[in-house]
């Protein structure tokens, strides 16, 4: 049986549903990432959890036991904030053994676990400071630490690492997986940042607009995304209107150059098939066993360790993404540009 | 470099003027109140007032009564207003309306309704010493409460109350718990000087304390201030130093490491 349970979850705060039609279950001690644009609903389906918002139907287990409208001091479980909420009026040790001194836990207890905790975060000397004696990055070390001393049975972060700069944030996504895994414990991490995402999680909730679009391991989200919103919103995508020539041998065409899929093609639904390939799956020149396609360069971007060319193909913009290798020779724009791909790096949306 | 020179002599300039202006009447008043015995210096003005036993009983009473109402208003405002920041954010605009009703309507105004309603029955509250007590607490608690309310909203202001609640809470605190140990410490500096100047405020209050017939401190200097000379001007210096060692208190304790901690969002 599964350790977290959502089911059927609805959240309706005004008109629009904030969060409907939720089902999620997570093995105890996984990490999943609930991924999506802005006001897709993530923060409240977190904060449900937590017990800080009612569900309007539905339900929450964790262990079997019915959470959905149990007050959220009486949950444990461990959250974590965007912007740290440290109690200014206590100290770094403080802060993390209230949880345990509110609970009326022994003396020698919390400071044993206090101890421990500052261990685990390698902040083992910044016991007395204060909160704004400490980097953003250390007061949401603490903050975690905080969260993680009562020992919850599930931890929430919100966006735990929005606030900080680019090199503190990798740095610290790592120590929070680190510190999950030596846990075990079961992690809900809410971010709008998808490589953040796709390098922590077990498995990967992708939402928009409150609802649930996909669920799968990083790499299943990233190379079979099952919606066009997924494929758009995690990495980059190439979708080309076709038309089908040959359905049960997948043979599609773009424009007038045919492309072969190794998937057949699926007529269940009336939209309009487009043809998908991510941009890192596109390669220069021609080659026999492959798909081509020929077009007109449009641009060259420099972006550092990659090199993006936006290459027109009747009439539609592709981009294609290089590794900045030094032999690489770069098409010059308005040149006549050859590209090609595995049957199998395409699919149909 | 003339420009800055002249602009540091005319800060100069206005600054010794203001104090003048400030500190001249308050020597005044000062040499003044030195003066009972004719041709020298003596604390005589003072030592009679200190002697007068209505004096220390007024003293006593707008102390004892001062800790009282801003004890409670202490109680009554910290939980509204955090209640309000936390559930009811559209509302604080109209409580800030409301908390400056004391500056709107005229204490005097405010007095006779007090008494209007409240010595008829059902409440009968002007009856006993102890009963007009009550009354006088609840009416000196909305007098303070411009300066409680705006004191505790600046300091709410200060913290992120909301999400500071949530954390407690999902570490197992219950609102009791959230009050006294996140939201009161935090809010220190901003209750003491609300409380300090709301504690001034009663000691130095008239009307309340005449109108009900009480003797409270305001009331008595008004009282010796008619009959005496030099009393009045060492009762002035004495409620002055009063004032002075709250707003001393109130600076002492808003500054240092309190304040550096607030910033800690
Ligand atoms: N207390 C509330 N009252 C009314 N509507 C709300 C409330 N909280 C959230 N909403 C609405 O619910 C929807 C989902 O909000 P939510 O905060 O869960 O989004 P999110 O995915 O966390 O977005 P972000 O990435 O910006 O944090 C939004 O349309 C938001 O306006
Ligand atoms: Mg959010």
């Amino acid at each position: 049986m599964s350790f977290l349970k959502l089911t059927n979850v609805y959240k309706l705060f005004t008109e629009i549903p904030a969060v409907e039609d939720f089902n999620l279950e997570a093995e105890q001690g996984e990490f999943i990432s609930f991924l999506g644009p802005s006001g897709c609903g993530k923060t409240t389906t977190l904060r449900m959890v937590a017990g800080f918002e009612m569900p309007s139907s539905g339900q929450i287990t964790i262990s079997g036991k019915d959470l959905t409208y149990v007050p959220p001091n009486k949950r444990n479980v461990g959250m974590v904030f965007q912007s740290y909420a440290l109690f200014p009026n206590m100290t770094v040790a403080e802060n993390i053994g209230y949880g345990l001194k509110a609970s009326g836990k022994p003396k020698a207890e919390i400071k044993q676990r206090v101890e421990e905790m500052l261990e685990l975060i390698h902040l083992g000397n910044l016991g007395a400071r204060f909160p704004s004696q400490l980097s953003g990055g250390q007061q949401q070390r603490v903050a975690l630490a905080r969260a993680l001393a009562i020992r919850p049975q599930v931890l929430l972060l919100d966006e735990p690492l929005s606030a900080l700069d680019a090199k503190i944030r990798v740095e610290l996504r790592q120590e929070i997986r680190r510190i999950q895994q030596q846990l075990g414990i079961t992690t809900i991490y809410v971010t709008h940042d998808q490589e953040e995402a796709l390098s922590l999680s077990d498995r990967v909730v992708v939402m928009s607009q409150g609802r649930i679009e996909q669920v799968g391991t990083p790499a299943e989200i990233y190379t079979t995304p099952s919606t066009e919103f997924v494929a758009r919103f995690v990495g980059q995508i190439n979708l080309l209107p076709i038309h089908v020539v040959d359905q049960p041998a997948g043979l599609v065409k773009v424009g007038q150059q045919p492309v072969r899929t190794s998937r057949s093609v699926n007529y269940s639904d009336e939209k309009a098939l487009r043809l998908a390939i991510r941009p890192e799956e596109l390669n220069p020149g021609h080659r026999e066993d492959a798909n081509n396609l020929t077009g007109v360069v449009e641009t060259v971007t420099y972006l550092g360790s990659i090199v993006r060319i936006r290459v027109l193909i009747e009439g539609n913009s592709v981009l294609m993404d290089l590794f900045n290798e030094r032999r690489l020779r770069l098409p010059a724009v308005g040149e006549s540009f050859e590209l090609n791909f595995d049957t199998d790096a395409c699919w149909l949306l | 470099m003339k420009k800055l020179f002249k602009i540091d002599v005319w800060a100069w300039f206005w600054g010794i003027l203001a104090l003048l202006y400030f500190f001249l009447p308050m020597y005044g008043t000062l040499d003044f109140s030195l003066r009972m015995q004719k041709g020298q210096i003596s604390f005589l003005a003072y030592q009679t007032v200190l002697a007068d036993p209505q004096f220390m009983e007024s003293f006593r009473y707008s102390v004892i009564m001062g800790l009282i109402s801003v004890s409670l208003s202490v109680i009554l405002f910290v939980p509204t207003v955090y209640w309000i920041y936390l559930k009811l954010p559209n509302l604080r605009p109209v409580m800030e309306a409301i908390t400056l009703l004391p500056f709107i309507i005229p204490v005097i105004v405010y007095v006779f309704g007090l008494i209007r309603t409240f010595s008829g029955p059902p409440f009968e509250l002007t009856l006993t010493p102890f009963k007009t007590d009550i009354l006088i607490t609840a009416g000196y608690i909305v007098l303070s409460m411009p300066f409680m309310f705006r004191a505790i909203d600046v300091g709410m202001r200060a913290i992120d109350v909301r999400t500071l609640t949530e954390a407690a809470q999902s570490l197992g605190s219950n609102w009791f718990q959230v009050l006294f140990d996140v939201i009161f410490p935090n809010l220190r500096v901003a209750i003491l000087s609300g409380a300090l100047i709301s504690f001034a405020l009663v000691m130095g209050e008239l009307i309340l304390g005449d109108f009900l017939v009480r003797p409270a401190l305001g009331p008595y200097m008004v009282l010796v201030g008619r009959d005496h000379a030099y009393e009045p001007a060492a009762l002035a210096i004495i409620s002055y130093a009063l004032t002075w060692v709250c707003l001393g208190l109130i600076m002492y304790f808003s500054r240092g490491k309190n304040t550096q901690q607030l910033t800690g969002r």
